[in-house]
């Protein structure tokens, strides 16, 4: 058993820091707990090494003119890559909110001067710091290990396609955080979370698929085609003919922002 | 610096938390009605029957449940506008488990003082601090998911109490522990009270409010029904006497009977040549000892007659009801 030592309680004198600063805290601690976790590493490095190690080597050797768009969104679109964002995304979200609902913790967070918005940017931070170690880092080396061994002289070309994958890479670390976050906060067990995560961005790209015979556009239903599309964008490459622009932003909002805004609700609702 | 400033002055009101009517429903059920009391400073017992409101009460000061109607205010901040500011200066350990399982004790700690707005320095070394207050040892470097109920219930106190609150809401803090537990517990809530700290404890064991508290406040079907000084509401009626008298037993009969004529007799409580008396009514007590006298009974205590806790609380609950 334990007993106790007669130690007195002693106050503590040490300064607040501001409110505002707060949620860092939650997302500094998602950071070191994916880190430290064996899955998350695996995951990790057999991804990178399957999507950019080879080609980071490759470029460094071999020679070439610049960094050229439509290489580095070829890069970036392949099935692999998402295969592995999904998965890294799916075993980092999934807890998120879970684990907070499955141990009732939520109540010690927000007894504290913490408020929803906090506990909800903290989450968000943390799984977008965890899985920009897949989708952010790797291709900004790739471009800029690209830039550093070219042969030719057009630098100011290849500098804005460097500043295309820096907004390329921000957009696909935060694109499966909201369904993810979403789906963590409907249940309170990981594995469900996680598996839903995945099977759901699986069964819309199947669907997506099967409309898509018909009209072009039906392939903004799947997350993946949503990932390669917007990719395409941003590095200015053409779009697929009949494929309205609009909608395809549509898409991405409704990817980001409804999940995004159904958690939200969710969390004010259980507050 | 201006903060610092607003918290000395506080700290001389003589309430920490003032509730005004509040009204807190779960869809048909008043959980709180028309609930107005005022929290002096100090360890303050808040008792109850099941269901009665003492959970809700508290969560609405915290800010955690909305009040349809009626004001909270904490150190003279309003609970519905200035939560945030009322948050930093109280911890809470809430009756059920919350804990996150997959932490260790001691990295629960820290990181809940981080949250509380601790440096991450401050937090690790405060954070071993209150769990060596609360006495967790070597099982602070193991997960949570491990712990005994009672290890549970010292982290739960040691979350609440690690960025140094001047106000503690302790829900129900002896539940599920053992008589040794309960002990501990008791005496390091105790610990905590002696910093000047004030603390609101929540039970339906009257004699750990008893041991520990200066005032209750008791609740019943979300009213607050009777609040004071723990020892003005034991002390009764003032004007009631218990006697322990001594004799043979024919003599203590008539004894009895003589003093039923100068004041009321309430109880008599007889044992072997000795009888235990308790009187209402009584002028003047040198009468009584005078009775004794001729009658040949010998008085071996005469004491104002102290009602138990127990019977307050059945009291005011049973008013209710
Ligand atoms: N979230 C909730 N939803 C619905 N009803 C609730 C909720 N929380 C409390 N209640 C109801 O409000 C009333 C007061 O509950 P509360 O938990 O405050 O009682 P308590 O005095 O803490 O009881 P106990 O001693 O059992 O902990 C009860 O009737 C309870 O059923
Ligand atoms: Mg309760």
């Amino acid at each position: 058993m334990m007993g106790l030592s007669p130690i007195e309680y002693h106050p503590w004198n040490g300064k607040r820091t501001e409110h505002g600063r707060r949620f860092v805290v939650i997302a500094e601690s998602i950071l070191r707990r994916s880190i430290g976790s064996r899955w998350f590493l695996a995951v990790l490095i057999i991804g990178t090494f399957l999507t950019f190690a080879l080609p980071i080597i490759f470029t460094a050797i071999s020679p070439h003119e610049g960094l050229v768009a439509e290489d580095m969104a070829s890069q970036l679109n392949n099935g692999v890559f998402f295969i592995f964002l999904l998965i890294l995304a799916a075993l980092v979200c999934s807890d998120l909110i879970a684990e907070d609902k499955r141990s009732n913790s939520l109540v010690l967070y927000m007894s504290r001067a913490l408020d929803s918005e906090g506990y909800l940017s903290g989450k968000f931070l943390g799984a977008a710091a965890t899985l920009s170690i897949f989708a952010f880092v790797p291709p900004l080396i790739l471009a800029v290990t690209t830039i550093v061994t070219q042969s030719g002289s057009d630098y100011l070309s290849s500098v804005e396609v460097l500043g295309s994958t820096l907004v390329a890479g921000i957009w696909m670390t935060l694109l499966f955080i909201p369904l993810g976050l979403l789906i963590s906060s409907l249940t309170d067990k990981k594995t469900y979370a996680a598996v839903a995560t995945f099977m759901i961005v699986f069964v819309l790209g199947i669907v997506a698929g099967l409309f898509a015979e018909n009209d072009v556009n039906w392939m903004l239903l799947g997350p993946q085609l949503v990932m390669t599309l917007s990719i395409d964008a941003i590095y200015g490459v053409d779009l697929p003919d009949g494929m309205n622009a609009w909608l395809l932003l549509l898409a991405c909002i409704a990817y980001t922002v409804i999940p995004m805004a159904v958690t939200y609700i969710l969390l004010k609702r259980r507050e | 610096m201006e903060e610092g400033k607003s918290v000395t002055l506080d700290a001389k009101a003589p309430n920490t938390i003032e509730a005004r009517d509040v009204t807190v429903a779960f869809g048909e059920i008043l959980a709180l009605d028309h609930f107005t009391v005022d929290v002096p400073r100090g360890m303050i017992g808040l008792l109850g029957p099941n269901g009665s409101g003492k959970s809700t009460f508290i969560k609405t000061v915290l800010g955690l449940v909305k009040p349809t109607g009626g004001s909270v205010t904490v150190n003279g901040l309003d609970s519905s506008v200035q939560f945030m500011e009322i948050r930093d200066r109280v911890g809470y350990m809430p009756e059920h488990d919350c804990l996150i399982e997959t932490m260790t004790g001691i990295e629960l700690v820290s990181y809940m003082g981080r949250i509380s707005g601790m440096t991450k320095n401050d937090s690790i070394t405060r954070g071993h601090e209150v769990i060596d207050f609360v006495g967790l040892g070597e099982h602070r470097y193991r997960p949570i998911s491990t712990y005994s109920t009672g290890m549970k219930q010292r982290v739960k106190l040691a979350q609440a109490i690690v960025h140094d609150p001047e106000i503690i809401f302790l829900d129900e803090p002896m539940n599920g522990l053992d008589p040794t537990g309960r002990d501990d517990m008791l005496d390091l809530i105790d610990r905590i009270a002696r910093s000047e700290k004030s603390i609101l404890l929540s039970s339906h064991i009257l004699p750990d409010i008893e041991r520990l508290c200066k005032d209750v406040i008791i609740i019943s079907s979300g009213r607050a029904i009777v609040q004071g000084d723990l020892d003005d509401l034991m002390s009764g009626d003032r004007e009631r006497v218990r006697m322990t008298i001594r004799g043979p037993p024919e003599k203590l009969r008539s004894f009895i009977d003589q003093l039923s004529r100068v004041c009321a007799v309430l109880t008599v409580a007889e044992g072997f040549r000795e009888s235990i008396v308790t009187v209402a009514k009584v002028e003047n007590s040198s009468e009584i000892f005078r009775l004794a006298k001729t009658e040949g009974v010998q008085v071996r205590s005469l004491e104002p007659d102290r009602i138990s806790l127990e019977d307050v609380f059945l009291k005011a609950v049973k008013g209710v009801a």
